[in-house]
């Protein structure tokens, strides 16, 4: 697969440029030193360091009812459970492309429906994009082309830690012909504008070289300053503004002529941290001002989000059943219901949760209707015992596989940095498909 | 393992045998020369069927993140087209843009066994790829999309000269695993990124104050200079504009000798004559392609129903956008590669524009005479889904069921074609060309689209009948690598394809230039953009396609 440069430094190697794949925004600097099974964390944002870093501890093994198994007998236990459930729901599904392939097969064979644990950002912005669409644009455009970056919500920077740094990196001193921007016409060219906010010292002290201005907007307000930017956009009466904050309705006007005037205007939010009965609105928007842009000049929307492969999670759906998640498989059928598939709707009517979260230890959703069969990070506390549980690899830690970045344009390979010394969510899978007679 | 198919007419071009009664014998996957019965082979009696090889389409937008945007768009689609329940069904379906299961057993049901995906965008390659990998039945390879990638125009515009593309190419190429260059709008693309909204063949495109012909014939020379056995494939600039048969027939005279395939030439073959200033280019398109030996096309047919179009060209999709049908459409700017634009489109025969482009296809089918110059696409699913090739086969064999449908579509469109006029049927032996030998050829897949010693044992035996859309819709028998896949047009039995891909030779200097690209530029590592060879079909590896001498 891909091989980041490495070395030894006394008893460590030392693992360079290494893919991430926990927030979604596929850094692939990172760098690790590895002693043994121990991984210690030498270049990473803190939410990348927290869950890279490992001990060199024995795994657990597996546990059926709480008792130690192998992972044949978990696997068969598991498949029994399936087996006799008639309602399943597979959630979280935070696991690689390869783990994904099979826990589809899985629901195929047994009848689940599928939800991922970060999706609730991503339907949101599907409200805009299934229904209607928009244009967007993938990281390097963004990072080459934007001249207007209009922030709507908390610092990004929350979240996705490198998110400026990447997205938005100011010219290099001296000048430097590869590096970005490569289409941004003079250095103190971009202006990034917060529309809610505040910027944290750390993104401010990033974007020092770059115009930066903070239109102060409360969370609950965010959606009424976004409707209000692609009203002044359209050149539109802003009933909308009633409620916004003294002077920011003159701000969002200003803004709009900035993005008018702009070579490539992008608007950007997280749909997950908005709040959730406002986020489709945002989205709506941001997706609204950039149909008015690309009348007279050109602007994409960037929406950010993706954590735990989720957004491979929604590929792999798509090309496999034609639906997006929040989609119930199995008999030869698939049926997209979102309002019904949702997890927390789902566990409702359900009878079996499988849970899988390879990429950090988030314990399953509440659920006492009936058996939990959990492939899930070695790490993870659970508030019952599972009446299976299957400790599973990370990506990009005990193994190999594939995530996609937020953009859902690139595939980033991840490499095991470690021996794995427990299954990858696929080979859980597998085994589980096996017991149930089928060949993945 | 042997097999020996007998009793069929065999209608094999590639080899000269044209409606023969001969036996096909297969072992261990591949044809082998006949030979004497021996015992223990297995017989497939084929009398009254015809004998092909199996269907190869080389234009069909079958996987990767344009087709899944589709997907998206076309829930109400997929809802209507389950895939059938039973043991081959993949919990799929869709019709303008199905899931990767139903791809493999739809396409596999009609006899075919080989599917080209033409528009592999670098940065979404490792998508496209795994897509593939999910596709059951058919083999499969990706057209890599060059010719509005940044890295290239910069070094067209700062001349560094024909070896560092060559060089450059090369690395792409192996990097996405792909088989052929793909050329969609040259310069086009990138322009609109720019703000531009139109660039004809001539005209200077921003930023790189390039011309489409010069990236055209810059990268002609580069696959010619590299071995590549495809040649340019190319999506030309002006897609759907009416008038743009004169920048069609431009480019076939700008490609200066290197041989060049036309895409979908029909959405390029557009007049502006009449009341309604769109018009049939087809005469003059076809004159100029009988002309030039050098150049090939693939038709892009559109057919009647719902669809969706999902392009690289976002230049053209932002110009279409607003007759979506239904009303949605999503459009991308992708990384520093290209973009790409999806489109839901209705066709109408009560529409005069869409009842003329459907006349258009049918009349360039018709009109250019060398069937090996010519391969049978709708351009799925940009004009119909590929599972209308049935109807279409029929359309071009059989003159009174043509001329029937002629007689229903809009009226002014009907007076603006020569259709009627044409008395063209093509034989069986044009349709063996057009959907097995010539695209095989053009490909350099040599063990592919005949049925000679060698060959792939991929054969298909279709029931002799005068219904040619029933014949060609559920082909009798068809085995995959000697195996038997579909039976009576059911699918009996999965198989895992495999993806071809060209990997020329290149100056490692190149590693270090765009190590350094990537890295700076990007923002993405080159090795992580590379595609391993172990990551293609499940650790399968790729199917090298020999470089040309």
């Amino acid at each position: 697969m891909t091989s980041g440069a490495s070395d030894t430094d006394g008893a460590a190697r030392i693992v360079r440029d290494v893919v991430c794949g926990f927030c979604g925004l596929g850094c692939d600097d990172l760098e690790v030193a590895v002693t043994g099974r121990a991984i210690a964390p030498r270049r990473a944002c803190p939410e990348a360091a927290r869950l890279l870093a490992r001990t060199d501890a024995p795994p657990p093994s597996a546990r059926i009812a709480g008792t130690p198994a192998s992972l044949e007998d978990a696997a068969a236990a598991a498949a029994r459970h399936l087996a006799a459930s008639r309602s399943a729901v597979f959630s979280g599904l935070g696991a690689d492309l390869e783990g994904l392939r099979r826990l589809y097969d899985i629901a195929m064979v047994a009848g689940a429906s599928l939800d991922h644990a970060a999706s609730a950002g991503l339907f949101a912005n599907l409200e805009r994009l299934a229904r209607r669409g928009w244009i967007a644009a993938t990281l390097a455009e963004v990072r080459n082309r934007c001249d207007v970056l209009v922030v709507l919500g908390a610092d990004p920077a929350s979240a996705f830690a490198h998110f400026f740094e990447r997205a938005m990196p100011s010219a290099p001193v001296p000048a430097d012909a590869d590096a970005a921007p490569l289409f941004v016409p003079h250095a103190g060219g971009r202006s990034v504008v917060i529309v809610g906010g505040p910027l944290s010292d750390t993104s401010r002290a990033q974007l020092t070289r770059h115009d930066v201005v903070e239109i102060t907007v409360p969370e609950d307000r965010i959606a009424t300053a976004a409707a209000a930017l692609s009203a002044a956009l359209a050149g539109r009466a802003t009933e909308a503004l009633a409620g916004l904050p003294l002077g920011v309705a003159e701000a969002l006007a200003l803004l709009a002529g900035r993005l008018k005037a702009a070579r490539y205007g992008v608007l950007t939010w997280n749909a997950a941290t908005l709040p959730p009965e406002d986020a489709a609105a945002v989205a709506g928007a941001a997706a609204e001002a950039v149909d008015i842009l690309n009348v007279t000049t050109r602007a994409a929307v960037f929406p950010l989000g993706g954590r735990d492969n989720v957004t491979g999670a929604h590929q792999l759906a798509l090309w496999r059943f034609g639906y997006p998640l929040r989609t119930v498989v199995g008999a030869g059928t698939a049926r997209h219901v979102p309002d019904l598939y949702a997890t927390a709707t789902a566990l409702a009517d359900a009878d079996l949760l499988l849970h899988a979260s390879a990429f950090r230890p988030d314990p399953p959703p509440g659920f006492d209707r009936g058996p939990v069969i959990a492939l899930a990070h070695p790490g993870t506390a659970f508030a019952r015992e599972p009446e299976v549980f299957i400790p599973v690899g990370t990506p990009g830690v005990d193994h190999a596989g594939h995530v996609f970045r937020m953009d859902s344009v690139i595939c980033l390979p991840l490499q095991g940095l470690r021996p794995a010394e427990l299954p990858s969510v696929a080979a859980a899978a597998r085994a589980i498909l096996a017991a149930l007679g089928r060949a993945a | 393992m042997r097999t020996r198919i007998t009793g069929g007419r065999v209608f094999d071009p590639a080899n000269a045998i044209i409606d023969q009664v001969r036996d096909i014998l297969i072992e261990d996957g591949r044809i082998i020369a006949d030979a004497p019965p021996a015992p223990g082979e297995d017989v497939i009696d084929a009398t009254g069927a015809i004998v092909l090889a199996g269907g190869i389409d080389l234009h069909s937008h079958i996987a990767g993140g344009k087709v899944n945007l589709g997907r998206l768009l076309m829930n109400e689609d997929r809802l209507l087209h389950p895939e059938p329940f039973g043991d081959f069904c993949g919990c799929g379906g869709g019709r303008a843009a199905p899931t990767t299961h139903a791809t493999g057993c739809r396409y596999s049901q009609m006899g075919y066994t080989a599917v080209f995906e033409p528009a592999v965008v670098g940065a979404n390659a490792r998508h496209a790829h795994l897509e593939m990998a999910d596709i059951p039945n058919i083999d499969t390879g990706g057209f890599l999309v060059l010719g509005n990638d940044d890295f290239l125009l910069r070094l067209i515009a700062q001349g560094e000269g024909q070896q560092a593309v060559n060089d450059y190419v090369a690395w792409m190429l192996r990097a996405t695993q792909c088989c052929a260059i793909k050329i969609v709008n040259p310069g086009g693309i990138n322009a609109f990124k720019f703000n531009g909204r139109a660039l004809d063949l001539d005209e200077t495109g921003p930023f790189y104050g390039l011309t489409p012909r010069r990236i055209l014939n810059t990268l002609q020379r580069a696959v010619s200079e590299l071995g590549v056995p495809h040649p340019i494939h190319l999506h030309g600039c002006n897609l759907g504009v009416p008038g743009n048969v004169k920048t069609t027939l431009a480019t076939i005279g700008a490609s200066e000798g290197f041989p060049l395939h036309l895409t979908h030439i029909q959405f390029h073959s557009y007049g502006t004559e009449g009341d309604r200033h769109f018009s049939s280019g087809s005469a003059e398109i076809a004159e100029a392609v009988n002309a030039n030996p050098h150049i090939s096309v693939d038709v892009g047919q559109i057919m009647f129903g719902q669809t969706v179009t999902a392009s690289a060209d976002l230049m053209s999709q932002y110009r279409n956008h607003k007759i979506a049908d239904p009303k949605k459409w999503i459009g991308m700017d992708i990384e520093m590669d290209a973009a790409c634009g999806v489109v839901p489109f209705n066709y109408r025969d009560t529409s005069f524009v869409n009842a003329l482009q459907w006349a258009i296809g049918l009349e360039l089918f018709l009109l250019i005479e060398d069937p090996w110059r010519v391969y049978l696409t709708t351009d799925h699913p940009n004009g119909g889904p590929f599972t209308s090739y049935p109807h279409l086969i029929r359309l071009l064999m059989d003159k009174p069921f043509r001329d029937d449908h002629l007689g229903r579509i809009h009226k002014a469109a009907r007076a603006h074609t020569r259709l009627a006029e044409i008395s063209r049927e093509y034989t069986l032996e044009e349709i063996a060309v057009v959907t097995r030998a010539a695209p095989a050829r053009t490909l350099g897949l040599r063990d592919r689209g005949h049925l000679g010693p060698g060959a792939r044992g991929d054969v298909v035996l279709y029931e002799e009948q005068p219904d040619r859309e029933a014949m060609f819709a559920a082909p009798r028998l068809v085995l995959k690598d000697g195996k038997v896949v579909v039976v009576n047009g059911e699918v009996v039995e999965l198989v895992d394809g495999r993806t071809y891909a060209v990997h020329p030779p290149y100056d490692p200097l190149m590693d270090k230039r765009l190590e350094r690209w990537f890295d700076e530029a990007v923002g993405l590592k080159a090795n992580h953009y590379r595609i391993a060879d172990g990551e293609i079909r499940n650790g399968q590896g790729p199917e090298i396609v020999e470089l040309n001498p």
